[in-house]
């Protein structure tokens, strides 16, 4: 019992991979060692069912723990996968993508300083070693917020400080010491992140971004004529240029906030019926609205 | 601490090269521009086109006043909210225009703008705008002449019927 709560993390993440390997090779095992897996089931004290005794039986065969039952043991199963054991681990990353190809990528990466497997759906520093992983591009900026991929982000989603979170896992000051590899990879990352939160708290961006993934790509060199838009933002522009006092600055400023926000609005409920046309026409307007309110801040 | 220096280095030489960015005439017009200003767009004389760069949310207004017997552009003037190059190219466009017939300035590229300004490719959709507000600006003249000319026309035949 005691050699088995003293074993060090690496070694029981290792295990877990070995974990991983005894699944995929589960049906070789399975009737020679049947008998044994009857003889755990009655000395477990925790039985949920029979998918759970299957993992205790895989984690009984490994030749690292010598004491499988530990209290140790069981604790890092339940964090890394939930009560019901084996299946609900899988129905946990089939469900996280639809697609499975990738699915089954994500499963199998590993860090490149212990070889620990990740434990986290976006993969970006080792749990185990703390070290910082390559940039996986593959990764949605949504992935790294842990958002679901729709335009509408609740205020209670915290951004800020999920982006926070990951600075205080990725700045590049915190690996200046290691090796050059590694303080490249936290470059990269945090800038990754950087990028991320600017993107995706910006409503304007955030649209353009989200089009993006969707496969739309908004054109930019295309020049449109919508007079009456024109001639609204000339006149907005004309507007803020003859400004000469702050007050006056405000309120074109709250009007553009007033025009982004319908505008958002519209772009939500454009992209929710996959009318990408109109999802484009919302973000010319925002970008044009954007653009003044960036005059207006200048001058401020 | 040597980092630092040669940080420091690097930061002056990057200030010394930003200017550099912009060619010296993109520099020069959108210091000094040329023909701003505007026109009442209500003059039938006077041709509007405004145009706008949804990428980056620029507006250009280019008008041109025409003599009616001639079909000459006499004089030009614009407006542009955007960037260096946008201004210059627009202060260009109008400086190119004046003096030009209508079906000349047609012909105007804004490979031609582009080319005079030095532009980099990554602002070559600033002299498009600026085609294509002389495009408008014309096209703005010719149907505000064809819709007179129509009320003209069908001033007499009133007359006529009245008769």
């Amino acid at each position: 019992m005691s050699k088995a709560l003293l074993m060090p993390l690496t070694p029981s993440t290792k295990s877990q991979n070995k974990t991983k390997k005894m699944l995929k090779a589960k049906k070789k095992l399975w009737s020679p060692l049947s008998e044994r897996l009857l003889q755990t089931r009655t000395l477990s004290s925790t039985i949920c069912g029979f998918l759970q005794n299957q993992q205790q039986y895989l984690s009984n065969s490994q030749p690292h723990s010598l004491f499988p039952f530990s209290p140790y043991n069981n604790n890092k199963k339940s964090q890394t996968s939930s009560s019901s054991g084996f299946s609900s681990h899988f129905l946990n990353f089939s469900g996280k993508s639809f697609c499975s190809a990738q699915s089954s990528e994500k499963i199998n990466l590993r860090c490149w300083n212990c070889n620990a497997e990740s434990q986290n759906a976006p993969f970006l520093v080792c749990e185990s070693c703390t070290t910082i992983q390559p940039v996986d591009h593959s990764v949605d900026y949504f992935q790294l917020f842990d958002l679901e991929n729709k335009y509408e982000i609740e205020e209670d989603h915290n951004l800020q400080v999920k982006y926070q979170n990951w600075q205080k896992k990725l700045h590049p000051d915190l690996v200046h010491s290691k090796p050059e590899k590694e303080r490249e990879f936290a470059a990269e990352q945090s800038a990754r992140v950087i990028d991320a939160y600017r993107t995706l708290n910006n409503p304007l961006s955030r649209a353009i971004y989200i089009l993006k993934l969707e496969g739309v790509n908004v054109n930019e060199e295309e020049t449109v004529s919508e007079p009456e838009l024109l001639a609204e933002i000339m006149e907005i522009r004309e507007a803020v240029e003859e400004a000469t006092d702050y007050q006056a600055l405000k309120e074109i400023q709250s009007l553009m906030q007033e025009k982004l926000q319908d505008w958002s609005i519209s772009f939500a409920s454009a992209l929710r019926g996959h009318k990408f046309e109109e999802a484009k026409n919302c973000i010319r307007r925002m970008t044009y609205y954007d653009r003044v309110n960036e005059e207006i801040v200048k001058r401020l | 601490m040597l980092r630092q220096l040669a940080s420091k280095r690097l930061i002056t030489q990057r200030i010394q090269i930003l200017p550099r960015f912009y060619h010296e005439k993109v520099i020069d017009h959108f210091n000094n521009p040329r023909n701003v200003g505007s026109f009442d767009k209500n003059d039938p004389a006077v041709g509007t086109g405004l145009v706008g760069a949804p990428a980056c949310g620029d507006v250009m207004k280019l008008q041109i006043k025409v003599d009616d017997t001639t079909g000459e552009i006499v004089d030009a003037r614009f407006k542009t909210f955007g960037c260096g190059s946008a201004i210059a190219s627009s202060s260009v466009a109008t400086e190119w225009v004046k003096g030009k017939q209508m079906e000349e300035v047609m012909t105007i590229k804004n490979t031609e703008i582009a080319k005079h300004l030095s532009l980099p490719p990554v602002k070559l959709h600033c002299s498009m705008l600026a085609e294509d507000a002389i495009k408008a600006a014309v096209k703005d003249y010719k149907t505000k002449r064809a819709k007179s000319n129509v009320d003209s026309e069908a001033e007499p035949a009133v007359k006529a019927a009245q008769a």
